[in-house]
């Protein structure tokens, strides 16, 4: 199929991203894998994908969000559509309890805590994509 | 097909800033096990976890106590004769157990750095953490005593102030915790 | 008059309040002025890296950065914890531009920005390297003299190896020591682990490494043991009763900092050196009577 989208999962958990991965390419999608930022961040310059699946904790800290902003700033990466997906909550939740995650910390697109119904996450992915699509239109 | 990671390289990642540990050059030696004050208070000696992570046995690596016992004195990791930093590798695998809430039940160790990280947030300092009673109402009742004793006595005898003092531009701080770490706002 | 930025960190708000005072006391008679970061925070301690290591480095990046802002050359650290959190910190902001842009992305948040041009020292090296035992030598007019000194110098001052100094045997704490007319002993255990923070997280482990340093100290004759910790001398000092209790010791060791035997060989007034503060009381007023 010419018109398969191509996914990127950028996640440090290798049994929780092979869980994620035959759940999408059951739906149809090319689905690539990095197991950390640095590996991520090659593979996004590497070749064109239309959506990041992307975890927050890995490596030393939240780099996760490093990553975000790196794309952002980046003029051939920034548009892609970003979907966090963490278990960043249990961070939050022990500083401050019951606070919503802040809006304003990187510029992402949706954000869905671990663990994900296989669901909700193809609703989420597909939404994401076709936004993305009505976006390149305009 | 799941695509095969080795637990090795999860942890190896989590060092890359520090150094490119090269896990699975270990030797087995036993320097690091031989080096360690705490050894006699882990599950698994270091040497062995060492080992257990090359044979990706990641679920016993992480519900045993080993890393949590480390107290960061960095001996293994001067002696370690592949150049291994045993110590951040240890920091790995707490971060990594806190991370996925994976770890052994009855340690201290989480609770404690969830509670010294709170207070850091809250006020910008730290207040000695061995007094700060934020993490005991779960353990104890004689640990309390012993604990509130040993406090209220350094407080008479003015080796310890009562309460920590917030820093002047905590907000600011605050803010700049939030820029790497997305928090809620603070109350 | 020298100038360094001074960074006490924490403990010595609280429970290194003597190691704080005998400090500042100690730098006046060498002439030379450390001046306090304005609003500095915690460094993180050794609590903050299983949770957050990005974190971490940023609580300190922010010290480092208000310490830039005064123009000094010099970061200086009394506690170990805050010296290693501060060292690796301005060595990673130096090695890793991702992580020096990232930082500072935060740190626009409190209108600093760091650069990692401080050079972090710990406090007894500011002593040792930048005054030098001949100038010490010069100021002792009480020499400690016949007084056994254990010198312990624990884990994060030495660890991890910062370049190519002696990590298994270092040597200059005995030098300060013999300068200021002390007699210091051969210490095995000098550079064994305390503890640190397991005395919370696992107390049995803690007590177990304290009792060992302090039986190695009393088999070698030691009459004091002398840190460059504040976590050292709570672990030593706070828990010595504890000690005794569980491993039916009599331990009655007294622990001082390094700088309070400085300032006592100066001539300075206990008070000013927090010396009616220590835990096990008197200590070092009776051995240095004894001395006397």
């Amino acid at each position: 199929m010419t018109n398969q989208k191509k996914l990127i999962i950028i996640d440090d958990d290798p049994d929780y991203v092979a869980g994620i991965k035959s759940i999408l390419e059951r739906a149809d999608y090319s689905v690539q894998v990095a197991h950390n930022p640095k590996e991520g961040f090659q593979l996004l310059q590497s070749q064109p994908f239309d959506l990041l699946l992307l975890d927050i904790m890995m490596g030393r800290g939240a780099e996760g969000v490093a990553v975000a902003r790196k794309i952002r700033k980046d003029p051939n990466l920034r548009n892609i559509p970003i979907l966090i997906i963490t278990g960043i909550r249990e961070q939050i939740a022990f500083l401050f309890p019951g606070q919503p995650v802040h809006p304003h910390f990187v510029e992402l697109d949706e954000l869905v805590e671990k663990p994900i119904e296989p669901k909700l996450l193809l609703e989420k992915v597909s939404n994401l994509l076709r936004l993305s699509e009505e976006k390149k239109e305009v | 097909m799941a695509v095969e990671y080795p637990f090795s390289k999860v942890i190896g990642d989590m060092m890359y800033a520090s150094h490119q540990n090269p896990i699975t050059d270990c030797l087995q030696c036993g320097t690091c096990s031989g080096t360690c004050p705490a050894i006699e208070y882990m599950d698994f000696s270091p040497r062995k976890i060492i080992g257990m992570i090359r044979a990706n046995l990641k679920e016993d690596v992480l519900s045993s106590n080993t890393y949590w016992s480390c107290a960061s004195c960095y001996h293994c990791t001067v002696r370690c004769p592949a150049g291994i930093d045993i110590a951040e590798m240890m920091y790995a695998l707490k971060r990594y157990s806190m991370w996925k809430s994976q770890f052994k039940e009855g340690l201290i160790g989480p609770d404690f750095s969830e509670s010294f990280v709170k207070m850091i947030v809250n006020s910008g300092r730290s207040y000695e953490p061995i007094l700060a009673a934020t993490y005991l109402p779960k353990y104890s009742a004689s640990a309390i005593v012993q604990e509130a004793l040993t406090a209220s006595g350094l407080v008479f005898s003015g080796k310890m102030n009562l309460f920590p003092k917030k820093i002047k531009r905590i907000k600011n701080l605050q803010n700049v915790v939030r820029r790497i770490l997305p928090l809620g706002e603070t109350s | 008059m020298k100038q360094y930025a001074y960074y006490p960190g924490c403990s010595l708000e609280s429970l290194g309040k003597s190691y704080h005072l005998s400090t500042l006391e100690v730098a006046a008679r060498l002439g030379i002025e450390f001046k306090e970061l304005e609003d500095w925070n915690c460094c993180g301690a050794t609590a903050y890296f299983p949770v957050d290591e990005l974190l971490a480095y940023t609580l300190s990046a922010r010290n480092l950065a208000i310490a830039e802002k005064t123009g000094l050359k010099d970061f200086v650290a009394p506690c170990s914890a805050c010296f290693k959190n501060a060292y690796t910190t301005n060595k990673y902001l130096n090695s890793d531009p991702d992580l020096a842009e990232h930082i500072n992305y935060a740190l626009e948040e409190d209108n600093l920005h760091v650069a990692g041009t401080m050079q972090v020292r710990h406090l007894i090296e500011v002593f040792v390297e930048d005054i030098g035992l001949d100038a010490i030598k010069e100021k002792v007019t009480y020499p400690l003299n016949n007084l056994k000194v254990a010198p312990y110098y624990g884990c994060q001052l030495v660890r991890p190896r910062k370049g190519n100094e002696n990590v298994e045997n270092p040597r200059y704490f005995e030098e300060l020591l013999s300068a200021l007319g002390a007699e210091p002993i051969e210490f095995e255990s000098k550079t064994r682990c305390c503890g640190g923070s397991l005395i919370v997280t696992n107390r049995a482990a803690a007590l177990d490494m304290v009792e060992k340093l302090l039986q190695d100290a009393v088999n070698s004759h030691a009459q004091i043991i002398a840190t460059t910790c504040p976590m050292c001398t709570v672990n030593l000092e706070v828990y010595q009763s504890q000690v005794n209790r569980e491993f039916h010791t009599n331990y009655s060791i007294p622990i001082v900092y390094f700088t309070q035997l400085m300032g006592t060989s100066f001539g300075c007034t206990p008070k000013r050196l927090g010396i009616n503060k220590e835990i096990i009381p008197r200590a070092l007023e009776k051995s240095q009577v004894e001395a006397v």
